[in-house]
């Protein structure tokens, strides 16, 4: 069985796969807010930093349901980095078997008419050819009533970045769907064609 | 007055009701529009979908599972 990352299974180990020596060990580090989390994520990638965010394994379960995952070899200069941005992570660990993937992966749905973008738990449905947001939905945090009601109805262009008026878990996983949206939808291949 | 159109979405989630009622309200233009769904996210999402198109929410009643969202304009 194809383990996530290729960590954490003795027999993976065992073969030591090419590019999963030690040099090459992932981590991930855990924040007490979500709003933490984004924080470090763009302080780190802004310090050429190749990070992600993800969720973490059951045993890790802080406050926030996302990590940091890093290169583990260079974490006394990411601490560095965080510690610039005012950020210290709660815990750091070693990625292994049983992470839940990362909140980066999409899945699109076509309905035809309409794109749906999903990131995580939440949904954003477009229509192809005018690019307006028809739908926001998903998550459950209490910010996401309020994106929505900004969004829908609006142009992938028009409508604002979730991350600009929201700081929860929803809040950026749907920042997610909605670039992977436009990146999927580009102006010249929509409305303005 | 005329008969409301009525669009059931029953059975099927989320987005697709969004998707159907709005289809719908594209098509009729203007007038009144029943939507009955069973999809617990489905009717705020309707409603907000029909506000961004110029259509009023003019009630939402739950009864056995499914709601009933009259929307007219």
């Amino acid at each position: 069985m194809k383990l996530p990352f290729g960590l954490g299974a003795k027999k993976a180990a065992a073969a030591k796969p090419k590019g999963h020596d030690a040099s090459h060990a992932r981590g991930v580090m855990a924040f007490a807010h979500t709003a933490e989390v984004i924080r470090a994520e763009a302080a780190l990638k802004a310090a050429g930093f190749p990070v992600r965010v993800m969720g973490p394994p059951p045993d890790m379960r802080t406050g926030c349901d996302m990590v940091v995952e890093f290169e583990l070899m260079r974490e006394p200069s990411a601490r560095r980095v965080l510690a610039e941005a005012r950020l210290a992570p709660l815990a750091v660990a070693p990625v292994r078997a049983g992470m839940l993937e990362p909140v980066s992966l999409f899945q699109s749905v076509d309905f035809g008419q309409w794109l749906m973008v999903r990131a995580a738990n939440m949904k954003v449905t477009v229509d192809k050819e005018t690019r307006v947001i028809v739908n926001v939905s998903g998550g459950g945090c209490p910010d996401v009533p309020a994106l929505a009601e900004l969004m829908v109805g609006r142009t992938l262009e028009d409508a604002p970045a979730p991350l600009e008026r929201g700081q929860t878990l929803c809040s950026y996983a749907l920042e997610l769907a909605f670039r992977e949206a436009q990146r999927l939808l580009p102006l010249d291949a929509g409305s303005a064609s | 007055m005329a008969a409301p159109k009525i669009v059931d979405a029953r059975g099927l989630s989320c987005p697709q009701p969004v998707l159907i009622a709005s289809d719908e309200m594209d098509a009729l233009g203007s007038g009144r529009m029943e939507v009955l769904t069973d999809c617990g996210a489905s009717p705020e999402n309707i409603g907000r979908a029909a506000k961004a198109k110029g259509w009023k929410l003019v009630s939402s009643a739950e009864e056995n599972g499914t709601v009933r969202l009259v929307l007219e304009k």
